[in-house]
């Protein structure tokens, strides 16, 4: 890579500001010499302004559209929760069984985990 | 009531997450109220339509639930939310395979200094022209330079080193710039 193509990518970190010092200064040093680096760090900090301005922009989930997310994300709560239930139960029957079969000796996760 | 309303301004994400391990619906909630404007706005900057960015954000938010046993608290919590979206938002996009067509014609018509024109028209320009940035490279651009977050927080929600991340958004910036100035 030239020191021309270094300087260029270098140079949206540049317009955005976030450059450590010494690279700062090198990118100076180069713009100061160069008319198309300066025409390019023109065109990064137009695209800059235009970045601003979109972020900018008001954007937002429409008043339906957030009942039916919320609606949903109601059901999401409720059948999880119906999920950890079952599996709770089915959790605790299949300990119930280990155990029946075991001839009444509790698993043997509660016997040390060995 | 007011000391619901009170709680729901002063917790932390962190806090809202400890309850809602303990199955309290209302912190929950106040979650989703919390994070559901920034994770909307990512799902619509990353897909391009305001329905399919809806649809995702509902599946971000279902999925944030759902994987809330594996938040450590190792990043804020809006962070991993993030990374959620992204995920998302990126699937969702593969798997459609739509790209908003550019009305090329519309874009080379674009005076030298576009921000002269009525800011609502620009807007839709450069929107535009965000769809036509590859996926990782737009993500990065709009966690970045449309949400403010840091490299650090950019290379955590798209999951790639840091490196990558600045990377990512520098060649996002580079064909927005060549679509747009």
């Amino acid at each position: 890579m030239s020191a021309t193509d270094e300087v260029l990518s270098l140079l949206p970190a540049y317009a955005a500001d976030e450059l450590a010092a010494v690279e700062r200064e090198r990118v100076e040093r180069a713009l100061a010499e160069s008319p198309q680096l300066r025409d390019e760090l023109a065109r990064y900090q137009r695209l800059f302004v235009l970045l601003a301005a979109l972020a900018d922009e008001d954007v937002a989930l429409g008043a339906t559209a957030e009942r039916r997310m919320l609606r949903q994300l109601a059901i999401g709560w409720y059948l999880g929760g119906v999920v950890r239930f079952v599996e709770g139960v089915a959790s605790a029957y299949g300990r119930a069984l280990v155990h029946y079969l075991g001839g009444g000796r509790a698993p043997r996760s509660q016997q040390g985990g060995r | 009531m007011a000391e619901d309303l009170s709680n729901a301004v002063t917790d932390s994400d962190a806090a809202l997450v400890e309850r809602i391990r303990m199955g309290e619906r209302a912190a929950f909630d106040t979650l989703v109220r919390r994070h559901q404007a920034i994770v909307y706005r990512v799902c619509y900057r990353i897909l391009g339509e305001p329905e399919d960015a809806a649809d995702a954000t509902q599946e971000a938010l279902l999925r944030a639930y759902r994987k809330l046993d594996t938040f450590r608290g190792q990043s804020a919590f809006k962070t991993w939310l993030m990374r959620l979206t992204v995920n998302v938002s990126l699937n969702e996009r593969e798997r459609r395979k739509a790209t908003l067509p550019l009305d090329d014609a519309r874009l080379a018509t674009l005076p030298e200094h576009t921000v002269d024109l009525r800011q609502a028209e620009a807007v839709t320009q450069i929107h535009q022209a965000l769809q036509q940035v590859p996926p990782n490279h737009r993500a990065a651009v709009v966690l970045r330079d449309l949400e403010g977050f840091g490299y650090a927080e950019v290379a955590i929600a798209l999951g790639v080193p840091e490196g990558t991340a600045k990377g990512w958004a520098h060649r996002g910036r580079s064909r927005l710039k060549d679509l747009l100035t």
